[in-house]
């Protein structure tokens, strides 16, 4: 181990000092960043699958502009008794059945099936099919994933900031403000995360959120987003906790101290810093994990509302014809396992560039 | 004043669906023919005496095994074969099916006093699945134990003297009903209304009233398998989420109540499953010989297709309706109701369903002799907009409610999505089939709109206008006119009709005065579909002895095997 990992070190020595020596025979220092930066360029994995997160995230925020130029439909229009026009065919988008009297006798035909996917050949209409409401599954699913992406990044947004406030208080101030910090940790950490989110996703949705002078309306976005942010907070916040309460007791702290730093500047400057690549790496991850959360909330009812979109109650629609219209729950399926195993990917490569003992065990 | 029951019966009687046959299609037919009733009225007697030894069915969830507390066709279709009262509907198919006849009692009841008064008398020797005879005051204990447990049915009984006021039964559940009176010597039973009331004969043959011995706890008795039977069947065993298990009554004897069949299957075992695509299952892989549950919309062709001859459609008299609230904005004003009949295309809401319906404007379904069709709104989006404008209240919320489940769902993200396209900021808020209807009956919830269906309890007019759109009958909770519809002429005019046997042409008339008013001149709901259901059955089920009831759909006594 000490031999290879003395090869790294001096490969990266080596490439420093040849490209700092080039011209002025200076040794010149790289920040951690770029030493981060220049390792996950390395890692043509993690890129590459940063590179779909990308294309994902940008094919969902086109998604007004294929509804409006493309599929001519909206995310919750919808199309029941009207016809598709394929050359001189018109197909009903939703098959036209009921009950008729003929010849004085009653007869029924089914109906109510959707149309399946026309792929191109309905000149970009019903890619992938509508549902029963004759709603495009294609518009849907970009609408989806721009709530699921909303929900997913900014319920990691405000559970990182939270738990990185909360930990810094703990870490600085220690005694019974640790004490209580830690203690709320427990207590959400306690309940499992899903029926955690299960009950206060439900309760709220029916009747949203009017308390303390903050009103959220029943179906807004952001009663899944703060259910997740809130119970997800203990698994961002108590490993922050931990680290910065090993930094608390480190020299560069006292020294803090000793110059006069006030709990600000400790706090933002001298501890934040160094947990940031840590905070980082686990923002990244949070976000897959979101993203899945909020799935599983949508599908059980307790997410995002009906009729607005997102993966999780695309799969729900989709579910009961999952054996003669499979595609309605597979594709908003797809969308979600390309997109949490994206940043799952690119996550774990981060994580490898920013912590150099995981460069090392990599390595081997 | 002496009154014939004669009128009360033919008014059941015609109130029954009146269709045709229903011979199945031929299996490589794209069409199958529905039935609104077992062929033309034919009365059980022609499946009689093909016993056989285990009928295994799926079934949904019935919502108890006591009779005093169910309220669910799944329960009831069970239970009528389990428990009888002193009336009961005649098993037979059709119209038939409508026709009340003495179960326990020796003979229609000999109406006095104006209508007030009933009078029975029990038959002699009958005996309770424990043995325990029954009694003439197992009736009085029967009803003073639906109100003990806060049945479901009370409401019914609230026209017997001594039940309603402050003092009435009702309030106190304490003594006894004063307009009961039975002697266990002589079998006679004297019930005393406060009015007279239409349609008592019927709310008699409910199984809320359907007695349970003397001493039988006021409490829920499902898990025991309900209270002892007196029908042609017992209930031997029931897990409320898994299994039951029905067998033959041994104390039940055919020849003293011969309006009651013995019943064909010796036992029936039912399995309960509430996913339809997992019931119909069971009968295609051979595990059951019949799905209560309809088949899911989009294996409806294909099952009809391949199991045509196992297939029956049938059309029992029900209701689709979407509720406006009367009473506040935007639905308290007519311009925006009409918008919304104009705004649904009523058509295509049928395929919601499957296609298993037929697109209606009116609150009765088309089997009551008292149904005039109403043609009024035809589907026109640009005149519910000028409407909805005209109004002035676009622009406002409308919160739509419904149940979380399809198809109620679809239908109440479709009416979001049109009231949206009218000119109102629509959303949608589902909630669980167990809390709904409470939810929306809430004055507290207020809510706007929403999904509503309704089923007959016993077929006649009054169950309808009387419970749905009788202003007078307007509660702060558990209020079943959701749409809180108050119009003084028609409440007067429903309690009039009411109070009368309904049986002449000019009060059918008058019915269909109230339907055709309360949808097309006050546009106070918006119905649009009778929907029709599935049965399917295994190929070892003898489908020519398919009986429909007009009430309590599939009467499995009746079922034979090939």
């Amino acid at each position: 181990m000490t031999v290879e990992t003395g090869t790294q070190v001096s490969e990266d020595s080596f490439a420093a000092i040849a490209a700092a020596a080039g011209d002025e025979g200076d040794v010149v220092g790289r920040s951690p960043w770029a030493l981060a930066w220049r390792r996950l360029r390395r890692n043509k994995v993690a890129l590459a699958f940063l590179v779909l997160f990308i294309i994902i995230c940008v094919c969902c925020a086109l998604a007004p502009l294929y509804a409006h130029h493309i599929a001519h439909t909206g995310p919750n229009d919808n199309h029941v008794g009207e016809f598709l026009k394929e050359g001189n065919k018109k197909i009903p988008i939703i098959s036209q059945g009921g009950i008729k009297i003929v010849n004085g006798q009653t007869k029924f035909t089914p109906g109510g099936v959707p149309i399946g996917p026309q792929w191109f050949s309905a000149g970009g209409r019903f890619v992938l099919g509508a549902d029963t409401n004759g709603r495009d599954i294609a518009v849907r699913l970009l609408y989806g994933g721009i709530n699921s992406l909303k929900i997913g990044i900014g319920s990691s947004l405000i559970c990182t900031f939270i738990a990185i406030v909360l930990s810094l208080l703990a870490a600085y101030y220690g005694g019974i403000v640790d004490f209580l910090i830690a203690r709320f940790y427990d207590l959400i950490w306690a309940f499992p995360v899903l029926l955690l989110a299960i009950a206060l996703g439900t309760a709220l949705s029916i009747n949203g959120f009017h308390h303390f002078g903050i009103t959220i309306a029943a179906g807004s976005l952001w009663i899944p987003t703060l259910v997740i942010s809130y119970v997800l907070i203990p698994y961002v916040g108590r490993p922050l906790r931990g680290q910065l309460l090993s930094l608390r007791e480190k020299e560069f702290v006292e020294a803090a101290v000793a110059q006069g730093a006030g709990p600000f500047r400790i706090m933002f400057g001298e501890l934040l810093p160094n947990v940031s690549s840590t905070v980082l790496v686990f923002f990244t991850l949070i976000i897959a994990n979101n993203i899945l959360t909020e799935a599983g909330l949508s599908f059980l009812g307790a997410g995002v509302q009906p009729p607005n979109p997102s993966w999780g109650t695309l799969i729900a629609d989709g579910q009961d014809r999952i054996s003669t219209a499979p595609w309605l729950a597979i594709t908003p399926g797809i969308a979600i396992v390309l997109t949490v195993l994206a940043l799952n990917v690119f996550g774990d490569g981060l994580r490898d560039a920013l912590d150099p003992r995981a460069r090392v065990r990599i390595e081997h | 004043m002496s009154l014939s029951l004669a009128a009360v019966m033919v008014l059941v009687a015609l109130a029954a669906t009146a269709c045709g046959s229903n011979k199945s299609s031929s299996s490589k037919n794209p069409t199958t023919a529905t039935s609104s009733g077992n062929s033309g009225g034919v009365v059980n007697g022609g499946n009689e005496g093909r016993s056989y030894s285990t009928l295994r069915v799926t079934w949904d969830q019935p919502d108890y095994m006591d009779p005093g507390l169910a309220y669910t066709v799944a329960a009831w279709q069970i239970l009528w074969n389990v428990y009888g009262g002193l009336l009961g509907y005649k098993h037979a198919g059709g119209s038939g099916g409508a026709t009340l006849v003495p179960y326990l009692a020796s003979s229609l009841p000999k109406i006095t006093n104006g209508g007030k008064t009933y009078n029975f008398t029990l038959r002699k020797g009958l005996k309770y699945s424990n043995g325990q005879a029954v009694k003439a005051s197992d009736f009085p204990y029967t009803i003073e134990r639906d109100f003990k447990m806060d049945s479901p049915g009370v409401g019914f009984f609230s026209a017997i003297k001594g039940v309603s006021g402050a003092n009435g039964y009702a309030a106190t559940k304490k003594g006894h009903i004063s307009g009961i009176k039975a002697n266990d010597a002589t079998g006679k039973i004297t019930i005393t209304l406060d009015h007279p009331e239409a349609d008592f004969a019927a709310i008699l043959a409910t199984e809320f009233a359907a007695f349970v011995p003397t001493g039988t706890p006021a409490s829920d008795q499902s898990a025991k398998g309900g209270p002892p039977a007196d029908g042609p069947y017992m209930v031997k065993a029931y897990n409320a989420t898994r299994s039951f298990t029905v067998v033959r009554n041994p104390q039940f004897q055919a020849s003293k109540i011969p309006t009651v069949p013995r019943g064909n299957p010796d036992k029936v075992v039912g399995k309960i499953i509430t996913d339809p695509t997992a019931a119909m299952e069971t009968v295609l892989n051979g595990q059951s010989d019949y799905d209560f549950q309809p088949i899911p919309n989009d294996r409806l062709a294909t099952i009809q297709k391949q199991h045509g001859s196992q297939l029956k459609i049938y059309t029992p008299a029900d209701m689709y309706y979407i509720f406006l609230n009367n009473r506040i904005a935007p639905f308290n004003n007519i311009k925006a109701r009409q918008a919304v009949e104009y705004g649904l295309d009523r058509q295509a809401m049928v395929q919601f369903f499957g296609g298993l319906g037929q697109p209606t404007q009116n609150l009765l379904p088309p089997n009551y002799p008292q149904y005039k069709k109403t043609s009024a709104y035809t589907y026109d989006m640009n005149k519910a907009k000028s409407l909805a404008k005209a109004s002035g209240t676009t622009g406002q919320s409308v919160t739509v409610y419904g149940v979380n489940t399809d198809p109620s769902k679809s239908v109440v993200e479709y009416v979001a999505s049109q009231l949206t396209k009218m000119g109102w900021k629509a959303n949608v808020k589902l909630l669980a089939h167990g809390v709904y209807f409470t939810t929306i009956g809430n004055q507290a919830t207020k809510a706007q709109a929403g999904y509503a269906d309704w089923y007959q309890d016993y077929p006649n007019p009054i169950d309808w206008f009387d419970t749905l759109w009788n202003g007078n009958r307007i509660t702060q909770t558990h209020n079943n006119n959701y749409g809180n519809v108050d119009v003084p002429s028609i409440n007067k005019e429903i309690e009039r009709l009411k109070a009368t046997p309904t049986t002449t042409p000019a009060q059918n008339s008058a019915w269909a005065k109230i339907d055709n008013e309360l949808v097309v001149k006050y546009a106070t709901t918006v119905p649009y579909i009778n929907r029709s259901g599935t049965d399917f059955f295994s190929p070892k089920m003898d489908m020519s002895c398919y009986q429909f009831h007009v009430l309590y759909q599939w009467d499995f006594s009746t079922s034979c095997q090939k």
